[in-house]
């Protein structure tokens, strides 16, 4: 079943167009990895598909849901979450206290007063749950800044899976990581139940075909193709202009 | 974590008796001036929330505090009950912050500043011209005595009785808010209110509603300063009012609760002192706010905060070290 839909999303930036007619979609349980040159325009459509900036034409639909009009934050409640390319955290505050604000956003009492926070019984488990399962129980008083450029990549992962969404959108996870770093993140991506489908922007070639089920090519603002691995492998349209005449034959 | 709980309210307990026991100590003059801090300090306090917990700077925050300093003498003349005039200042504040809040809020830094500025102004204006009702320049009496309900509290001990627990009130409720999920989650949204929207937060309500309580506190600390100076003249809702609130705020420490207090004390304390020795204590004033916004990266608190982590974390090395030597010995008397 088609969990999300994009239907013929265009964007401009006065004369720049920066989105033609895009369409894709995502099934349940899939990982569908978005590819492409810099500046074809993948973050903008990650922009667009969750709202945080508008779009000038096309659709989103989540789940048969017409989103397309919603807030970000409303798209959230409906299943919805995502990671930044750039980390987006909470610097001045701990792991913690960190996951304790991605935990409470769906929660009956995040709109309660007076007793404090942390004395909530479930978001304390949920956190320490989530915090032991990604190995990072032990640093939880750690603030963010203390943390290494790795960690903090993970805990932008980690902030955004916390909703437990039925779409997760990882712009870049191992952006700017070391060798082992990607490594290990990509192992947490393998990792993460398939009940959340996965929609990925990712650069590094052995990560995306590690993690994908299905692939689309982005170039100059439109879709070139979408398939399985092995036919964006093969094809030589893709090739041609991304893998740069057939580097890439044995990944 | 519970430890440091136990501390705060032990902490608090011994503020709380100091406070209540100082009058004894203090010269009639010095019991007014401390009840003039404990008002201001509910006022920087209800600015340090939405500065400092929702990240909403403002400079018309005498909007407020005008409001209820004038509901006070306006209502005062049609109203006795104590009870009722606060509650008509509190609510007053609170609903002109709540309008202006949804107006205001989407904004943030530069323009945020700009917009609560022009509008704290334009109320000044509408209170200076509107001659009949508010006396313009020349201010007006308050006509009406703060009474709770055992006769009038006219006494300089009564009144600083009833400020500082007023003060001490407003404290305790602060400081639970701020530590309730709407208090974090609005302070999420001062350090990073784009990822708060990508969790899911519409932050728009809980800015309005955190710009709502700071206007609902300010209301309040403007009308026990319409009882405490039996007069009200346009100063108090002046822009210039907002400015100092603001200096009070930063100079204490913005995000801390204890800031605000401290930073009222500094400020009200240097205004009446050094303002016997020179006219130009402002200057004074000014350098101080600059050499600690440039140079204290925070308000006294924070400096305070870094000071005690050094301290701290040499005690703790002179102590583990005691403590090594201690067990050296425990093994050299073992060895034999």
């Amino acid at each position: 079943m088609k969990l999300l839909e994009v239907k013929g999303i265009s964007k401009s930036y006065k004369a720049l167009q920066v989105l033609k007619d895009v369409s894709l979609d995502l099934y349940e349980q899939e990982r569908h990895v978005i590819i492409g040159p810099n500046g074809a325009g993948k973050t903008t459509l990650f922009n667009c598909i969750f709202g945080t900036i508008p779009m000038d034409k096309g659709q989103v639909l989540l789940s048969g849901v017409d989103v397309t009009a919603m807030p970000s934050h409303k798209r959230v409640s409906l299943g919805m979450s995502r990671t930044f390319q750039k980390n987006n955290l909470f610097e001045q505050l701990t792991i913690e206290e960190n996951l304790h604000l991605a935990f409470s956003s769906l929660k009956p009492y995040r709109r309660r007063l007076f007793r404090p926070l942390a004395s909530y019984r479930d978001l304390a488990e949920d956190t320490e749950k989530l915090l032991k399962e990604w190995k990072l129980w032990d640093r939880r008083d750690r603030l963010v800044h203390e943390l290494s450029y790795g960690e903090q990549r993970i805990l932008e992962i980690m902030l955004a899976f916390a909703s437990n969404p039925k779409v997760l959108m990882l712009d870049e996870p191992t952006s700017g990581m070391s060798v082992a770093e990607t490594a290990l993140t990509t192992q947490i991506i393998q990792n993460l139940p398939r009940t959340t489908s996965l929609l990925v922007i990712e650069h590094d070639m052995e990560v995306v075909f590690a993690i994908a089920d299905r692939i689309t090519v982005i170039h100059h603002g439109e879709v070139l193709i979408t398939g399985s691995p092995e036919e964006i492998r093969s094809n030589e349209m893709v090739r041609e202009i991304y893998f740069g005449g057939g580097a890439l034959k044995d990944a | 974590m519970k430890k440091s709980e136990k501390n705060r309210i032990i902490l608090f307990a011994l503020g709380a008796i100091i406070i209540l026991l100082l009058p004894n100590v203090l010269s009639t003059y010095g019991i007014k001036l401390t009840s003039e801090l404990y008002i201001m300090s509910i006022f920087a306090l209800s600015l340090g929330l939405i500065m400092g917990y929702a990240g909403l700077p403002s400079f018309g925050h005498a909007a407020f505090f005008g409001l209820g300093a004038y509901t006070v003498a306006l209502v005062g003349k049609f109203v006795d009950s104590s009870y009722v005039l606060i509650v008509a200042a509190i609510a007053i504040g609170g609903l002109m912050a709540l309008l202006t809040g949804l107006l205001f809020v989407r904004n943030s830094g530069a323009y945020l500043i700009m917009l609560t500025m022009a509008f704290n102004q334009l109320l000044y204006v509408l209170f200076y011209k509107l001659t009949d009702y508010t006396g313009g320049a020349d201010g007006m009496s308050v006509s009406v005595r703060l009474d709770l309900g055992f006769g009038p509290l006219t006494g300089a001990k009564g009144m600083y009785y009833f400020t500082a627990i007023c003060l001490l009130g407003v404290f305790a409720l602060l400081y639970y808010l701020v530590k309730s999920p709407v208090g974090r989650i609005s302070y999420g949204s001062k350090v990073n209110d784009h990822r708060m929207k990508a969790l899911g937060y519409n932050t728009y309500w809980y800015k309005v509603f955190m710009y709502t309580v700071g206007g609902m506190l300010a209301g309040f600390a403007g009308a026990l300063y319409g009882y405490y100076n039996s007069f009200v003249s346009p100063d108090s809702i002046h822009w210039g009012l907002s400015g100092q609130a603001l200096i009070m705020v930063v100079i204490g420490g913005s995000g801390t609760l204890i800031g605000p207090p401290i930073g009222a004390a500094v400020f009200v304390i240097l205004q009446n002192y050094i303002s016997s020795y020179t006219d130009r204590w402002p200057l004074i004033m000014g350098i101080l706010f600059i050499a600690l916004v440039l140079y204290g990266r925070g308000g006294i608190v924070h400096m305070g905060q870094r000071l005690w982590a050094v301290l701290a974390s040499r005690l703790k090395k002179t102590g583990g070290q005691s403590r090594t030597s201690a067990e050296q010995e425990g093994y050299r008397n073992e060895a034999p």
